[in-house]
C-alpha cells in the first residue's frame, strides 16, 4: 500500500512582512518500510512453563444472565492460568520489547477479529499492530457491551446487540496490556497487546510459541501472563537460525 | 421554559415566511366556538393549551379527518396514520419510517401525549405541534406535497367544506387551518391509566406484579437505574421525559462519529452533538422497535443498553454512567416497562370508527 502525504509547508516570510504568508503544497511518498530481508531474518521458538502446582478449574457462574447460561454449551471454567498437565502454560503473550527501535513496520491489512460466543471472549489473547483493524463480532443471543480498558490508547465501550454487525476498531499507540471487560457481564474478559511491530506471538496451550522472520539482531523478548506478570531475557538472533527461549514461572510461595 | 430569545426570532422568522408564502391570507386561523375540555387520564399532568388554537369540537374533528387523509401526500398514498397508526399506539413498528422520498432518516416516535412536549421531534427543531404538523407534509422523505397543492386538494374536497365553516366561520383552507385542527387532534391523543398509574397515584397496590414494583424501584433509583433522572416521574404524575436532550451513545459509528448529529443540529452546540430528546417511556411495550434509529429491537435490549453504560463518545451524558444493574434489576425493569401501557383514548381511530 503506498500512501500519499500531502505536507502543508508553511512559509513565514522573514521580517515579519504584512504580506500574505504562501502555503505550497507538497505531496511525498510516505516514508518506507522495513522490508525484512528473508536472507538475513531467523526465528525464536521456545516453551513457557509454570512450576507451582496446577491449579484446579473454577466454574463461572453466569446465572446473572439466564441468556448466557444457555449460550454457552456446557460448563464455562476460569482461563486465567491454563496450565496442562506437564505444567505448559497457555495464554501466554510473548514479544520483542527492545532491538526493533526505528524500524516502520507495514500494518497488516488483515483485521484480527474477537468473537462474543457463549458470553465469553474469543480468543481471550490477542495482539494487533497499531493501527490494524480490530473487529468485533456479536454471535450471542445476547447484547453485550466491549470495553477495553486502555490507559496509553482511548479507552471505549460500546454496546452490540444480538444480530448486530460487525464493529471495527483501532488502537494507535503501543500498549501493554490492555484488559477487556465486557460491562454487562462481569465474568468476561480478554487482553489486547498493541506493538508497532509483527513479532509478538500468544502461547498454545502445549506452552509453545514462535516467532518467525524476525531481521539478524539481539533483542529482549518478554512475556507477559495475566496472572503471573512480566519476565524478560536477552536474546541473539543469526540470520537463518532458530533461537530459542523459555520462560518459566514459579508457583506462588 | 427553554425559550432563548434566539429561538424566538427564529421560530418567528420561520412563521414570518410561511406567511409569505402566498398561500395564506388574512384569513383567521383561530376556531371559532368553544375550548372542549379534554379528560386528563391517570397520571398525567393538565394540559397545556395554546391560546391562539383553543381545541373547539369542531377543530379536533377537521384535524381527525385531515390526520387520517391520504390527500395530504404527494400521490395520495400517505396519510399522518401511515406512519402514526393507532393499532400500534400511534408509531409504524419501523424501524426507520418509509416516506415517499425512501427511508427516513429516523425512527416514527409517537404522537400520544406530544402535546406535553416543549419539543418536537427527536431533534426539537419544532416547538409546538401547530409548527410541526405541515413539516411532514411538505418533507421530501415524507409526503413530500407542497403546501398551495395540500391547500388545493383539501378545498376540492366537498366534504371538508362545512367542517372548514363550522370550525373557522369561513370555507377558505389555509396550511395554518390545517396546522391548527391537525395540533388540536392531536392534543386529544392522551394515554394514562396504566397499571403504573393505578399503582403511583391511584392508590392500587396490587396493579403491578412484584416484579414490575421492584423495577418502578430500580427505575428511581439513582444509584440503580437512574431512568427517573431523564425519563421524568413526579409526584402527582408522570410523562417518562425531561422534554430534554442526552446523548445515550445510541448511534455512535466506528469512527466515534454520529451519522445523526441530533440536537447539535438545531443549536450548533458542540456539547449537543449525538443528543436525541427523551422519549416518553408510556405504552412502550408496544412502540418496538427503540431509538432514535430503531436500532434496538425489544426492551430487553434496550436495558442491557443501559446496563452496558451505553456507548461511550465525547459527549456521553453524565447521567449515563450512574447506572448500574444486576441481572435481577434487569429484568424487573423490562417487567416495569410493561406497566406503562396505558388506556386509549376514544374518538382516535380513523372517523366514522371507535
Ligand atoms: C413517512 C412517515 C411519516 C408521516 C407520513 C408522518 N410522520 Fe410524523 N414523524 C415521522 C418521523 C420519522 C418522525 C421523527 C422525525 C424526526 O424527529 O426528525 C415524526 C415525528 C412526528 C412528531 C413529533 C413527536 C415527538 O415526540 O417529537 C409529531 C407530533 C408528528 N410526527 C406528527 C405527524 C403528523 C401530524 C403527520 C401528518 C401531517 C405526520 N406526523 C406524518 C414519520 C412520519
Ligand atoms: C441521560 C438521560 C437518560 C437516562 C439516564 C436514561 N434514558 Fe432512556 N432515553 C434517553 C434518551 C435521550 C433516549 C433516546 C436516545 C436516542 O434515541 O438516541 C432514551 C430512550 C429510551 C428508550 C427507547 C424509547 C423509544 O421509544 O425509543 C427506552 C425504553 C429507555 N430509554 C428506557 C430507559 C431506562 C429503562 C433507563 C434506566 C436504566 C433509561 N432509559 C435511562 C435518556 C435517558
Amino acid at each position: 500500500m503506498k500512501m500519499k502525504i500531502c505536507l502543508l509547508l508553511v512559509v513565514l516570510s522573514a521580517g515579519c512582512s504584512k504580506k500574505s504568508n504562501t502555503v505550497p503544497v507538497a505531496v511525498l511518498d510516505a516514508p518506507a518500510y522495513f522490508k525484512v530481508d528473508a536472507a538475513s531474518a531467523g526465528s525464536i521458538s521456545g516453551k513457557v512453563k509454570f512450576a507451582g502446582p496446577r491449579p484446579r478449574p473454577q466454574l463461572i457462574n453466569m446465572e446473572e444472565d439466564p441468556a448466557c447460561v444457555m449460550a454457552h454449551a456446557g460448563k464455562a471454567y476460569d482461563e486465567s492460568l491454563v496450565v496442562d498437565a506437564h505444567g505448559a502454560l497457555g495464554n501466554a503473550f510473548v514479544y520483542i520489547s527492545r532491538g526493533l527501535e526505528g524500524k516502520n513496520f507495514e500494518t497488516p491489512t488483515t483485521p484480527v477479529v474477537i468473537d462474543q460466543r457463549g458470553c465469553w471472549f474469543r480468543p481471550r489473547l490477542l495482539g494487533l499492530q497499531t493501527g490494524q483493524t480490530f473487529k468485533i463480532v456479536n454471535s450471542d443471543p445476547v447484547t453485550h457491551n466491549i470495553h477495553p480498558m486502555a490507559m496509553v490508547n482511548r479507552e471505549w465501550n460500546h454496546s452490540q446487540g444480538p444480530g448486530d454487525d460487525p464493529m471495527t476498531r483501532r488502537f494507535i499507540k503501543p500498549e501493554i496490556m490492555i484488559p477487556v471487560k465486557c460491562n454487562i457481564h462481569s465474568w468476561m474478559h480478554a487482553y489486547i497487546g498493541v506493538l508497532d511491530h509483527p513479532y509478538f506471538a500468544v502461547t498454545k496451550d502445549d506452552g509453545s510459541f514462535e516467532i518467525k522472520n524476525l531481521p539478524a539482531g539481539t533483542y529482549t523478548i518478554s512475556i507477559w501472563q495475566e496472572k503471573l506478570g512480566t519476565q524478560e531475557q536477552q536474546i541473539t538472533v543469526a540470520a537463518q537460525t532458530n533461537a530459542t527461549a523459555n520462560f518459566t514461572y514459579k508457583g506462588k510461595s | 421554559m427553554f425559550f432563548r430569545p434566539w429561538v424566538v426570532s427564529m421560530t418567528m422568522a420561520a412563521v414570518l415566511l410561511i406567511v409569505c408564502d402566498g398561500c395564506r391570507s388574512h384569513v383567521q386561523d383561530k376556531p371559532i366556538g368553544q375550548s372542549v375540555s379534554i379528560p386528563i387520564p391517570l397520571g398525567l399532568p393538565p394540559l397545556p393549551l395554546p391560546r391562539d388554537n383553543p381545541p373547539t369540537a369542531d377543530a379536533v374533528a377537521l384535524g381527525r379527518a385531515l390526520f387520517y387523509d391520504k390527500h395530504l401526500s404527494q400521490d395520495d398514498s400517505l396519510s399522518c396514520s401511515s406512519c402514526h397508526n393507532p393499532q400500534t399506539y400511534f408509531t409504524d413498528g419501523q424501524r426507520l419510517s418509509k416516506g415517499l422520498g425512501g427511508l427516513s432518516l429516523r425512527n416514527a416516535p409517537t404522537v400520544m401525549n406530544a402535546a406535553y412536549l416543549p419539543f418536537q421531534f427527536w431533534d426539537g427543531r419544532a416547538l409546538t405541534l401547530e409548527e410541526q404538523a405541515a413539516s411532514p407534509i411538505a418533507d421530501p422523505l415524507e409526503m413530500n406535497q407542497p403546501h398551495n397543492v395540500s391547500v388545493k386538494k383539501i378545498a376540492a374536497n366537498g366534504e371538508y367544506k362545512a367542517m372548514f365553516v363550522e370550525t373557522f366561520g369561513s370555507d377558505d383552507v389555509t396550511i395554518g387551518r390545517i396546522e391548527n385542527a391537525l395540533a388540536s387532534f392531536e392534543r386529544t391523543l392522551l394515554s394514562g391509566n396504566s397499571a403504573f398509574d393505578r399503582y403511583q397515584y391511584g392508590g392500587d397496590q396490587t396493579a403491578l406484579t412484584i416484579s414490575q414494583a421492584r423495577g418502578l424501584a430500580v427505575f428511581l433509583d439513582p444509584n440503580k437505574g437512574n431512568c427517573a433522572s431523564c425519563h421524568t416521574v413526579r409526584p402527582h404524575d408522570a410523562l417518562f421525559t425531561d422534554g430534554k436532550f442526552h446523548n445515550t451513545g445510541e448511534g455512535v459509528g466506528d469512527l466515534d462519529q454520529f451519522s445523526d448529529i441530533g440536537r447539535y443540529h438545531e443549536t450548533k452546540v458542540k456539547t449537543d452533538t449525538g443528543a436525541f430528546k427523551t422519549p416518553t417511556l408510556r405504552n412502550v411495550a408496544h412502540t418496538a422497535p427503540y431509538m432514535h434509529d430503531g436500532r434496538l429491537k425489544t426492551l430487553k435490549e434496550v436495558v442491557d443498553f443501559y446496563a452496558g453504560g451505553g456507548n461511550s463518545n465525547l459527549y456521553l451524558d453524565p447521567e449515563m454512567k450512574k447506572i448500574h444493574l444486576n441481572g435481577t434489576d434487569r429484568e424487573d425493569l423490562v417487567a416495569f416497562m410493561q406497566s406503562l401501557t396505558g388506556e386509549m383514548p376514544p374518538n382516535v381511530g380513523p372517523p366514522g370508527k371507535k
